[in-house]
């Protein structure tokens, strides 16, 4: 009895040894990985340092704020309570970085299954900044046209100009939105499908709007262009010059 | 001679105008004479000239360098005597030159035994050979001439107290050509000339024979007809001989001094003349094309003559006010060297001794159509001297060498008709018959080569004229044609160096021969046709299909 | 060489025909076959009566014309072969034509004519439009012997005209140009003017040609180089000019070509300006003119209607260019009524230089900022056309005067702004 006692813990022992060294055999497989892996994290969080303060170097230089903020974006992003976009995006860039290199770190410890996802990840990365750039763009056209429509509406003497310049706006960045949502994948059949109705209709309305009501408008902007005949209108405005 | 019975000579002559006073003195008294210029027959030859046209020679008080004549049937004792005329005539037509003399049909000197007689009482049988007058309002409104000497066309006389018409100098009084006792006496006295041989006539004034109250008194239908009547009884006693017509007049009104072919053979362009000198200054064809434009047709046996300068002011009487201005500007700015309505200088003076010029002027005096007159001293680029009165200044001694006198005499040079030019540039030192033969390139070499070429065209001075009206204002370019033989004169008229396209399709596929190099340019195509040329420049192209 | 582009073989060639001149008519065209028949003869008659040994010659630039307008041209030359002039005529004038594009640009048929006026060394060029139909051969003179025979570089015109003409040129660019560049030229952009061939060469030979297709307004850069540069700027009178019949819509446009240019020549000729102080008359050739005063029907109300408009729909964009204070002051005048309305000189001043300013940072897109100063000048429009509705000739010189003066005193003013906002 105290013999077969003695096996069972000589067993355990054995066990528990064979365990442990197992774990230890384990551990010591992983730990230069994790070692190596903290190393690239470290490193990459230099270099997404060192690339936020080039990129954020670069913007200033482009006054890319400036820029932003005739895109109406600097607004939004205020109204948001987010720092200006020179810092934001540098800072996007950092942490987009950093998170890369520690995935690439994390994807060297061999954890299965994580190397899909991180894979995936990368593969979705420049669609994110497509979209982001689609974005960004998108609301520079989006202010720029609606402001043309302001002013010339403005001094063709439409009726409700702001209207007509706010309806350009959304349109715009209706369109723009559903490019994005479309670029990054998510719900792409629903958000077309919405959009087209939505941008459709509106079209539409425009359309019968327009045309009856600017008939007198389009006759003169033909005739404007297309037949050369002496300005006889009194329009009663003197020259300017 | 059988060139007499050459009834068209003058059609293709060149003609030297020459006055005997000026071209050399035999006998050494300072004024030339007829042996003078019998002894200089050979210069005139190798010239190349093909009749000389003499200058009054006739007895006078040369008041008006000869014009003022005092015996028609003489020669003035200063040239020497009618057997020296006889003499110097039979050489000249010995080395078939001809000569043309000058016959100054409207007045006279006063002077004149005519004029003694008429004015010596109302009842002398010669009273009516001139137009008097108790008045000077008749013929009211008629131009003055010599606007610088002249108030008036009535002079006073005080001998037979009555006022007389006199259209030139008063010294000059009109004969009166209605009284056909004077138009008998003018025909004897050309007979007088033709019978010792003479070919030719040039008629000084006689736009003015005739006048009548309430007219301009020139141009008129009875001038008109008696010029026919002296035509026609030359034609019948003295055919061959010929008319050349001094009428200041438009083209327009020149046209009937031809006639049907029955009046004069040849007339003086006179409006051409300033206006070749205009478009030169002006660097633009268009004072020639236009007067050319307005120029009549003339009968076949007509002939138009043309010149460049003569012993007379270059006359601006036939240009509109802004031209005259101009012409003063750009050719006269020293006012002395106005005259009358023109100026008074010689060829190479007015064109600053530019050679180029010079020839550029000769090149189209040769080519355009009429028959040249040469003044004498203009074939080595004479000089003239504005200092010396009238028009005296364009009538100084010939100059043959560098030697006494410029080799015109062997008298002193104080007692010489005229001074002598002195100046370095054209003192007869510099410019001299004689260096100038010695150089093939001189100006006389020059204008022997070129009266050479003409004459090797008789299309020159028969052929019909068309002008080509190239883009370029600044090239003057006209076709001259007879029968099938084609002449291209292309004349730059600028001091640049300019391009010129001329449209010559009409006569595709002909080749051109340069004249004077007797050098091949390109065949005419279907392009249009690019001439460069040089400032001043003149191209004669025979064209020549091959 | 920017030039040979502009220039086709044809014109080249037609250049080499006409050689050296020494005085250049150029006529910019479109479909002007009605008026430059007539336009044409006055031009001639006044070269051969002004210059009538000088060599010269007419350039017309069409811009595609589909009416026979350069033939019109061409066939008024005076030559040996064409007799249509019964006048004299000691040499020839030649017209010649060249189609520069197959549409119009003023910038194009400008630089042709430059470009024909250096290679034909012309000393002395005139610009007329073919719509002056008023045009008397006077003008020939008046335009060329200040630079023909005095040397000048540039003649500027002065018109007779109603004093209700030209509101534009007097209460904005007349008092900026003269505030800014110290010379008081009435009309630095006409359609009628004459250059030195030295000022036309200068202009030709600098590096602005070909950029920015279809730019307008070269004949108010020529004006600004020639008055800022070490050039002689006069001024003419000519004559009555045409009274134009303008629609509304044709505002934005010429402002374009005249006050967008002055903005941008703020930047090019920044240490001129800067330095300059003060204004001072233009040698002026010809008799005072004095507007004309007859009555003449404008819809006053519209204007100030538009301005009203203008300010309440426009607010987001005035945001970015005025200052808070110019802005509320502008709100506050566009809530009175029109009998109490007025657009004062010295706040027209100050908003037109916020405008420069801004124009010159490009805060938004610059031809927006050209545009939303239309209706702002309309308020301008109302308030001159009330200040001198009864006024004689010398009331309204007399404000314009004012205008000119307060422009001149807020100068500093600019000069804070461009320096500052920077």
């Amino acid at each position: 009895m105290a013999e077969s006692e003695a096996t069972m813990r000589e067993i355990i022992w054995q066990e528990l040894t064979q365990a442990m060294q197992e774990a230890v055999r384990g551990f010591a497989h992983l730990l230069p990985r994790l070692i190596v892996m903290l190393i690239i994290a470290f490193a990459g969080w230099v270099i997404a340092y060192l690339l936020k303060w080039i990129l954020r170097s670069i913007l200033r230089l482009a006054k890319f704020d400036k820029l932003s903020e005739n895109a109406g974006a600097s607004q939004l992003l205020n109204r948001a309570a987010l720092p200006p976009s020179t810092e934001l995006l540098s800072r996007f860039v950092f942490w987009v970085a950093w998170l890369g290199f520690i995935l690439i770190g994390v994807s060297l410890l061999g954890i299965g299954g994580l190397q899909q996802h991180i894979a995936r990840f990368f593969l979705f990365l420049p669609r994110l900044f497509v979209a982001m750039f689609t974005i960004f763009f998108g609301l520079l056209a989006a202010s720029f046209f609606s402001r043309a429509a302001l002013l010339a509406a403005v001094n063709a003497n439409l009726p409700s100009p702001k209207l007509l310049s706010i309806s350009i706006r959304a349109m715009i960045i209706i369109f723009v939105v559903s490019m994005v949502f479309e670029e990054l994948g998510l719900a792409e059949q629903t958000v077309l499908l919405a959009f087209g109705i939505a941008f459709g209709a509106v079209m539409l309305g425009l359309a019968i709007a327009f045309g009856m009501g600017g008939r007198d408008l389009a006759r003169q902007f033909l005739e404007k262009r297309f037949v050369r005949e002496k300005k006889n209108e009194k329009e009663d405005e003197p020259s300017p010059l | 001679m059988s060139e007499r019975l050459d009834a068209l000579w003058y059609k293709n002559a060149v003609i030297y105008q020459v006055h005997v006073r000026a071209f050399y003195d035999s006998n050494g008294d300072g004024i030339g004479d007829f042996d003078g210029l019998a002894q200089k027959l050979d210069y005139l030859r190798e010239l190349g000239i093909d009749a000389i046209w003499l200058m009054p020679f006739f007895p006078s008080p040369l008041r008006d360098d000869g014009y003022d004549i005092a015996d028609y049937t003489s020669v003035h004792s200063n040239y020497g005597t009618l057997e020296d005329f006889q003499k110097f005539l039979a050489a000249a037509h010995e080395r078939k030159i001809r000569v043309i003399v000058e016959m100054v049909l409207n007045h006279t000197s006063d002077q004149h035994p005519w004029f003694q007689e008429s004015r010596s009482s109302q009842d002398n049988p010669r009273r009516n050979w001139y137009v008097w007058s108790d008045t000077d309002t008749r013929y009211r409104g008629v131009r003055i001439i010599f606007l610088d000497t002249e108030m008036s066309n009535w002079a006073w006389d005080p001998i037979s107290k009555a006022y007389f018409w006199h259209r030139f100098f008063s010294h000059q009084p009109d004969l009166n050509y209605d009284n056909p006792a004077v138009r008998e006496q003018m025909w004897n006295v050309m007979k007088f000339w033709l019978d010792l041989g003479v070919d030719a006539f040039r008629l000084d004034a006689v736009p003015y024979l005739v006048e009548r109250e309430g007219t301009s008194c020139e141009n008129l239908p009875e001038t008109h007809a008696i010029i026919k009547e002296l035509r026609q009884r030359l034609d019948h006693e003295f055919p061959g001989r010929m008319l050349l017509a001094e009428a200041n007049q438009w083209p327009a009104d020149l046209r009937p001094y031809f006639g049907d072919g029955d009046e004069f053979h040849m007339a003086f362009h006179f409006p051409l003349m300033p206006r070749m000198f205009m478009a030169l200054k002006l660097e633009d064809r268009k004072p020639i094309t236009e007067i050319l434009q307005q120029t009549p047709e003339i009968p076949p046996s007509c002939q138009w003559a043309l010149f460049l300068r003569n012993h007379d002011e270059l006359t601006l009487e036939m240009v509109t006010d802004l031209e005259r201005d101009y012409m003063y500007d750009a050719y006269a700015r020293n006012k002395t060297m106005r005259l009358n309505l023109g100026i008074r200088r010689r060829l190479a003076p007015l064109l600053d001794n530019d050679r180029r010029r010079i020839e550029l002027m000769n090149g189209m005096l040769m080519s355009l159509p009429g028959t040249p007159i040469i003044y004498y001293g203009d074939e080595i680029g004479m000089g003239d001297n504005v200092n010396l009165g009238d028009r005296n200044g364009v009538r100084t001694p010939m100059q043959w060498n560098g030697g006494w006198n410029g080799g015109f005499s062997a008298a002193d040079p104080e007692a010489l008709y005229s001074p002598l030019l002195l100046n370095p540039v054209y003192g007869f030192q510099a410019i001299n018959v004689l260096s100038q033969k010695r150089t093939e390139h001189s100006l006389l070499s020059w204008m022997q080569r070129i009266i050479r070429v003409r004459k090797s065209a008789p299309v020159f001075g028969s052929g019909s004229i068309e002008f080509l009206y190239p883009a370029n204002h600044r090239v003057l370019a006209y076709a001259r044609q007879l029968g099938d033989e084609t002449i291209l004169v292309v004349n730059n008229l600028s001091s640049s160096a300019q391009a010129v396209e001329l449209d010559l399709r009409r006569y595709k596929g002909k080749v051109l021969i340069e004249m004077f190099g007797r050098n091949l340019f390109p065949r005419i195509g279907e392009l249009p046709y690019l001439l460069t040329m040089g400032p001043y420049q003149f191209f004669w192209f025979r064209l020549r299909r091959i | 060489m920017a030039e040979e582009s502009v220039l086709t073989d044809d014109f080249i060639r037609q250049l080499i025909n006409v050689g050296e001149v020494d005085v250049l008519v150029g006529l910019p065209t479109d479909n002007n076959a009605e008026t430059i028949g007539p336009i044409i003869r006055t031009i001639q008659a006044g070269i051969l009566k002004t210059f009538p040994r000088e060599r010269a010659v007419i350039i017309n630039a069409d811009g595609g014309s589909r009416d026979g307008t350069p033939e019109l041209v061409m066939g008024a030359s005076i030559d040996d072969v064409r007799h249509a002039y019964s006048g004299q005529a000691l040499r020839t004038l030649h017209s010649v034509s060249t189609q520069y594009a197959a549409s119009p640009s003023s910038d194009t048929a400008l630089r042709t004519i430059l470009a024909a006026a250096e290679l034909l060394r012309a000393k002395a060029c005139a610009v007329i439009s073919p719509e002056s139909t008023n045009i008397e051969s006077e003008w020939i003179a008046r335009l060329l012997r200040p630079i023909y025979y005095d040397n000048f570089d540039l003649v500027t015109p002065i018109y007779r005209r109603h004093k209700f003409e030209g509101l534009l040129m007097r209460n904005l660019v007349y008092p900026m140009t003269r505030a800014l560049y110290g010379k008081r030229i009435r009309e630095p952009y006409a359609s009628e003017f004459a250059f030195s061939g030295r000022l036309g060469s200068d202009f030709l030979a600098r590096d602005i040609w070909g950029q920015e297709g279809g730019r307008v307004g070269r004949e108010m850069e020529l004006a600004i180089s020639a008055i800022t540069g070490a050039y002689r700027v006069s001024q003419s009178f000519l004559g009555t000019k045409d009274r134009v019949e303008r629609r509304p819509a044709d505002l934005v446009p010429v402002m374009r070509q005249t006050v967008a240019v002055l903005f941008s020549s703020l930047d090019t000729t920044f240490t001129v300006w800067s330095n300059n102080h003060g204004s001072q008359p233009v040698p002026t050739v010809g008799p005072e003119y004095d507007v004309t005063l007859e009555p003449v029907r404008i819809n006053r109300k519209r204007l100030k209607q538009m301005f009203s408009n203008g300010i309440a729909e426009l607010e987001p964009v005035f945001k970015s260019i005025l200052s808070a204070s110019t802005l509320s002051a502008l709100q506050q005048i566009a809530s009175l009524n029109d009998e109490d309305f007025r657009y004062p000189a010295e706040l027209w001043a100050k908003t037109v230089y916020e405008f420069a300013a801004s124009y010159r940072k490009s805060v938004i897109s610059r031809d927006h900022i050209i545009q939303a100063l239309a209706p702002l000048y309309r308020g301008r429009m109302f308030t001159f056309l009330v200040e001198n509705r009864s006024g004689s000739a010398e009331d309204v010189e007399n404000n314009i005067e004012n205008l000119c003066c307060e422009f001149e005193r807020l100068k500093p003013y600019l000069l804070e702004l461009c320096n500052g906002g920077k």
